[in-house]
């Protein structure tokens, strides 16, 4: 009985393929949307975690300036006490639980080859900077421990930087102006791409920091230390240890602020990852709106074929039929419509995601539990669109019925 | 329950629509009885009562007072779906507009009592080709009823009433869109239909040649029955 009605309602939105068709298109397009939404959403998620990761993973980075809350880093009643060599000595002799401590000061600066420039992120650190964040050489070697000491100019660029200057050719050995200053190149970055704010990892220059402070930044400052957790030590462990340690270190009393922020990485992943969970839902609920449209569509269309139908109707009835089996007729026919359109859309809806993959490069994440609980919706709708039709159906009068034109 | 005996008893049946001084009597206390294997004519011009009495007797309407009963069942007192039972296990219906579902083939029109009655397909399709081969339409089984003419599509309609072997057969001007010619074969048809299988047959028309087919004719007027008449049986030759 149910599969003759199944049957019979394939048969009649066959029959009506444009307004079929027509009427699949709102829940084709709410469907698509959610799916879509969801799908790239989730595959952005995956990105932004990724690119976090990329900054290095198990990474505190602590700098200058009060931590942000009320009044924002470094306000205007305290002067800002940069951090300084003695910090650095400080958490590299106390600090247990971590796997590199690298210092970093940076700065955008025009850098010169030939008759090619290029405004770079030049950054002065140390030969840890790289296991701190990760980061490995295609060619060449890190600074030695004497090269990082004495100032030496010598420097590591980054894939941005070498295709600029070099095209295809060896940069190894080339030197570069950096500012007024020049500069040997001895090793070539692995490219990192860019961050999912459209920042090119890539355009950068390492030197050491004596270098740096003395050539470019002209003082003896450190803008930024990267701290790598080893295995074993969470961030949430180690953030604490090294909050003692500074706060030591810059003889802070007890009673005062830390002068410094210390921010911990992985819950910045954490937090950038729930936001685009958060947007993600919310476009998801706009799309969802979409559905509810296509839902009184069908309504609509459902009404249309049960007046449309009257006569076929009161015959159904005059030969036998039950309330129950008109009832079941159309909220079938309707179910049946929504699930299909409700299967398009989700076709068209991967297809989206797909392609928006392809051209945001993030991953192409389709969730199982999204795509069942777009069909379960869509069946949901066309039986609760459905069901007031059918009823109406349901409740004719044979005899009123038999007599409609 | 042999031939002969009572199926159909109206007894002061009224059907009134309408409330106060609107009040409008379609039948006003009618008192009627068929029996089994009849062949009766109900005639009547319109708003005499006789499309009211039709839709009684096929189980489709109730009396407002007085009782109708249809095989000593008292069916005027039934709800919806215990009549639709009574009509998909004992009446079949063919009505002037043929009432075919469109787009649909003979075969699957004549199929669909029997789905709700809850056939099993195969037992199905055999059943709506014997009925199609009793109304002399072999061959047409798989045609819409736009690719039939009038005549083959009223021939689908009878297939379809008769598919159920029911005990009474309900036809509301079967021949009214048909020609002479074609008005002649379905009422040799429908005679039989009633002599070959005993089906009693509740005929409405308001053609006096269509009417002499039958056995009796019963005339309504203002809600009464005005004359109930026989035919006078001639001696065969």
């Amino acid at each position: 009985m149910i599969w003759e009605t199944v049957r019979l309602s394939l048969r009649s939105i066959r029959r009506n393929v444009l307004r079929s068709f027509l009427t699949l298109l709102g829940i084709v397009i709410g469907v698509a949307a959610v799916i879509a939404m969801l799908t790239i959403g989730s595959g952005t998620t995956a990105k932004v975690k990724a690119d976090i990761s990329k900054l290095g993973s198990n990474l505190l980075v602590v700098r200058s300036g009060r931590p942000a809350g009320p009044g924002g880093p470094g306000g205007l009643d305290q002067v800002v006490r940069p951090l300084a060599e003695k910090d650095l000595a400080a958490l590299v002799a106390h600090l247990s639980g971590a796997r590199a401590i690298s210092p970093a000061s940076q700065k955008q600066v025009r850098v010169i080859f030939g008759t090619e420039s290029l405004t770079s992120g030049v950054t002065g650190t140390d030969s840890a900077y790289l296991d701190a964040r990760d980061w490995k050489l295609v060619s060449g070697r890190p600074f030695s421990d004497s090269e990082t000491r004495s100032g030496t100019g010598v420097c590591l660029i980054g894939e941005t930087v070498r295709q600029q200057f070099f095209g295809a050719g060896d940069p190894e050995s080339e030197i570069i102006r950096v500012n007024r200053t020049s500069c040997k190149i001895i090793g070539l970055l692995e490219p990192k791409g860019y961050t999912g704010f459209g920042q090119d990892q890539d355009n950068v220059v390492l030197m050491p920091l004596h270098a740096y402070q003395r050539r470019i930044a002209g003082n003896r400052d450190i803008d930024n230390i990267y701290i790598a957790a080893d295995d074993r030590t969470p961030t949430s462990e180690l953030q604490p240890r090294v909050e003692d340690i500074l706060r030591d270190a810059r003889r802070i009393t007890p009673d005062r602020e830390s002068d410094f922020a210390i921010r911990d990485m992985t819950q910045i992943a954490d937090a950038m990852a729930s936001a685009t969970t958060t947007m993600t839902g919310m476009l998801g609920a706009v799309a969802g709106v979409s559905l509810l449209v296509g839902g009184i569509g069908i309504m609509n269309i459902m009404l249309v074929s049960v007046t449309e139908r009257t006569r076929e109707i009161g015959i159904r009835l005059a030969i036998g039929a039950h309330e129950k089996h008109i009832l079941i007729q159309f909220l079938v026919e309707a179910t049946v419509l929504s699930l299909l359109g409700g299967i398009i859309g989700i076709l068209i809806g991967l297809a989206l995601a797909g392609l928006a993959a392809v051209t945001l490069t993030i991953p192409f994440a389709p969730s199982p539990a999204v795509i069942l609980l777009a069909v379960g919706f869509s069946a949901l709708i066309g039986m609760v669109f459905g069901f007031f039709p059918a009823l109406r159906g349901a409740r004719l009068d044979p005899i009123d019925a038999l007599r409609h034109e | 329950m042999a031939a002969g005996a009572t199926l159909i008893t109206f007894d002061k049946v009224w059907k009134s629509y309408g409330q106060g001084e609107a009040k409008v009597h379609a039948l006003a206390g009618v008192d009627l009885a068929i029996r089994r294997g009849e062949f009766v004519a109900i005639m009547g011009p319109s708003g005499s009562g006789k499309s009211t009495a039709m839709n009684i007797i096929g189980c489709l309407d109730t009396p407002t007072a007085g009782t109708y009963s249809f095989m000593g069942i008292d069916a005027g007192r039934l709800d919806r779906n215990r009549r639709a039972m009574l009509r998909n296990l004992y009446v079949g219906f063919v009505f002037q507009g043929y009432n075919l579902l469109a787009r649909t083939t003979a075969a699957e029109n004549v199929e669909l009592p029997l789905i709700y009655r809850g056939v099993a397909a195969r037992e199905r399709r055999d059943l709506a080709m014997q009925a199609l081969a009793e109304v002399g339409l072999v061959g047409r089984e798989h045609h819409t009823p736009a690719e039939l003419s009038g005549g083959q599509q009223q021939r689908v309609a009878i297939a379809r009433a008769i598919v159920t072997r029911p005990t009474l057969l309900v036809a509301d001007e079967p021949t009214g869109n048909l020609d002479t010619a074609r008005t002649h074969e379905i009422m040799e048809l429908l005679t039989r239909l009633n002599t070959e299988l005993g089906l009693t047959i509740a005929m409405v028309t308001h053609e006096a040649d269509v009417a002499d087919y039958a056995e009796r004719t019963i005339r309504f007027l203002d809600g009464h029955v005005a004359s109930d008449s026989r035919k006078l049986e001639i001696a065969q030759p």
